[in-house]
């Protein structure tokens, strides 16, 4: 069922309106009545008394004995008793006051009510008994005096009661104000919480002791929804905060796993092809040797030698990335100095559109690292920056500091064109590479990961496409 | 004449190495298993054994240790390119070339080389596998 819904503020004055215009009309017709019913009432009580006393007069006096008489004690009555009518007859003559109007005339009826009859004069009609004597007094009563008074006391009741109705009904109205002012506050304010906004004190300022009571009470439960809410929030945070850790964590295993696969892979690939090297380069070897001198096959096999050794080298590599590298030694090292050479190297490589720059902390600690390998793994990741760069020419920064948890930083940025997710996950992977067939090998990065392996250091890559790319070596102190 | 005798389960790389040593002018021989090169031994005796350390049927730390005792007079150059003895010698942190040669000299080889390697470095090898001795 729908309920019509307003404002307590137009609630309250309009049952104050309605109460009032149904009580008030009520109230002015019945004091109206009982006015007029007093006036009317005294009016007769006074015409009749009046009239009782003149006809006692022409009982028992001797204003009967002469027409002068009877026209003087008519006078008096006309005079004295607010009479607009005055009549005897006596002996089958009319005796008729001269004053008072001429064209009132004495209803057949005796007019016993005010107000009856339709005219403004209220007749009286009495028997005389004088000496034996009949006669009738007729006496007419002017109405309109009194029914002037009555008007007069309506009207003034009207106009107060009208005062009265405007009174009270301001003060619903103020009343209304008042009581609806901290309602509507205590709507605004819990509002403003229901959209959030959590921080808006719920208080109100009001006279009302139950309002000021809710309020606070309110004001108690919002403070407890604040502390909830902080507290669910924090935990939501917290929660968030692990999940994202842990699917990092599980992505940081994806990808180690599908590097150990790989690497796993490539080594037994590698340590066939050592194998396979063998007989090659011993045999072309010793063919070349037994050649005839000038033969035309000494530069063909020379050839096939130069491949075998640079299948050597590609197999090496690969070993790099499975961690199988050699006589590694992990030293306390002075990255600086590693950082120098690799750079000295790399800008004899570089063209002059990669502009290189360098910064190097004062404060480098020494580092568990192989020189060698260090240098390597530095001159790879800048001829992958270079790269990135190659088409575009850029910026080269090669930054080295100490790491806010001990350790070193090694911070390899370039401007080139930055790598998407898909391509990030897979950098490391050996023969994985963005460029064209012929240009590289797509194993650097591979080394470079197989160095920081083995050096236990740890490699991060912060990188966008278009947004250029930085690799983060941190280094373990020494 | 030095003789030597060289086990690898590569038939190619045992032959290689037999024609870059034969040619130097030392006498060789090559055998596939570590049961045929004792077997040989045994008849012949060899200045070196050059042994691979990872083949199918032998393990090369074995072949060392057994030459060592049996025979203690014959040289050992044990070369390795890896290998695996399984997918799982490739886990993270497995034994690697280095390794395998690390253990094959702890054994008791008296030089190493890595697979693959050039003529010169062989001959250097054998050189100073047996030069050792020598000396």
């Amino acid at each position: 069922m729908m309920r019509l819904r307003t404002p307590i503020s137009n609630l309250v004055a309009g049952w104050v309106v309605a109460v009032h215009l149904i009580l008030l009309p009520a109230l002015y017709f019945g004091l109206g009545h009982i006015v007029r019913t007093s006036h009317a009432d005294l009016f007769i009580e006074h015409a009749r008394t009046f009239a009782r006393i003149i006809a006692d007069e022409f009982e028992v006096g001797a204003a009967l004995e002469t027409p002068a008489r009877i026209a003087d004690l008519l006078d008096l009555a006309m005079i004295h008793g607010d009479g607009s009518y005055a009549e005897l007859i006596y002996q089958g003559h009319s005796y008729r006051s001269e004053i008072g109007s001429r064209d009132i005339t004495a209803p057949k009826e005796p007019d016993l009510g005010f107000d009856h009859g339709g005219d403004v004069t209220y007749f009286i009609v009495l028997p005389i008994v004088h000496r034996g004597m009949n006669a009738e007094l007729r006496l007419g009563f002017d109405e309109r005096p009194t029914q002037q008074r009555i008007k007069l006391a309506m009207d003034r009741m009207f106009w107060l009661l009208a005062t009265y109705l405007s009174i009270a009904i301001s003060i619903a109205f103020i009343l209304s104000y008042r009581l609806s002012r901290p309602i509507q506050r205590l709507k605004q304010v819990s509002r403003s919480i229901a959209s959030g906004r959590y921080s808006q004190a719920l208080q109100v300022n009001t006279a009302i002791q139950e309002l000021h009571e809710l309020a606070s009470d309110l004001d108690h439960m919002r403070r407890e929804l604040v502390g909830v809410n902080e507290k669910l929030q924090a935990q939501i945070k917290e929660r968030e905060s692990a999940e994202s850790q842990r699917e990092q964590l599980q992505q940081q295993l994806r990808h180690r796993q599908r590097l150990e696969t790989v690497g796993t892979l490539a080594g037994g690939i590698a340590h066939e092809f050592n194998n396979l090297l063998v007989p090659i380069i011993l045999f072309t070897d010793t063919a070349l040797q037994e050649l005839p001198a000038g033969s035309a096959s000494k530069p063909d096999l020379e050839r096939v030698l130069t491949s075998a050794r640079r299948a050597k080298d590609v197999v090496k590599k690969i070993l790099m990335f499975s961690r199988e590298l050699g006589n590694v030694n992990l030293n306390p090292t002075d990255l600086r100095g590693v950082i120098a050479e690799a750079i000295t190297l790399f800008a004899a490589l570089a063209p002059p559109s990669i502009e290189i720059r360098t910064e190097i902390g004062d404060h480098v600690p020494l580092v568990k690292a192989d020189a060698t390998l260090a240098v390597q793994l530095t001159m790879n990741l800048c001829t992958n920056a270079y790269q990135a760069m190659r088409d575009t020419g850029g910026i080269l920064t090669i930054r080295l500091e100490a790491a806010a948890t001990g350790g070193v930083d090694l911070i390899v940025s370039d401007t080139g064109h930055g790598m998407d997710v898909q391509t990030v996950e897979r950098i490391f992977e050996p023969f994985f590479t963005t460029r064209s067939v012929g240009e590289g090998t797509g194993l650097g990065l591979s080394v470079v990961h197989g160095i920081v392996e083995s050096f236990g250091a740890s490699i991060t890559v912060d990188t966008k496409p278009g947004a250029g790319s930085t690799f983060t070596i941190y280094f373990p102190t020494a | 004449m030095k003789s030597v005798l060289v086990i690898d389960d590569e038939l190619d790389v045992r032959d290689a190495i037999q024609r870059v040593l034969t040619r130097a002018g030392y006498s060789v021989r090559n055998v596939g298993t570590a049961e045929f090169a004792f077997a040989e031994l045994k008849q012949i005796p060899a200045d070196l054994v050059i042994t691979d350390i990872i083949m199918p049927q032998s393990n090369g730390i074995d072949v060392i240790n057994t030459l060592r005792q049996q025979f203690p007079g014959t040289r050992i150059l044990a070369i390795s390119g890896g290998g695996n003895f399984g997918v799982k010698a490739y886990q993270p942190g497995s034994i690697t070339t280095t390794a395998y040669l690390a253990a094959a000299q702890k054994a008791g080889a008296h030089h190493i080389l890595t697979k693959p390697f050039e003529s010169k470095d062989l001959l250097q090898a054998v050189e100073s596998a047996i030069g050792a001795h020598a000396g």
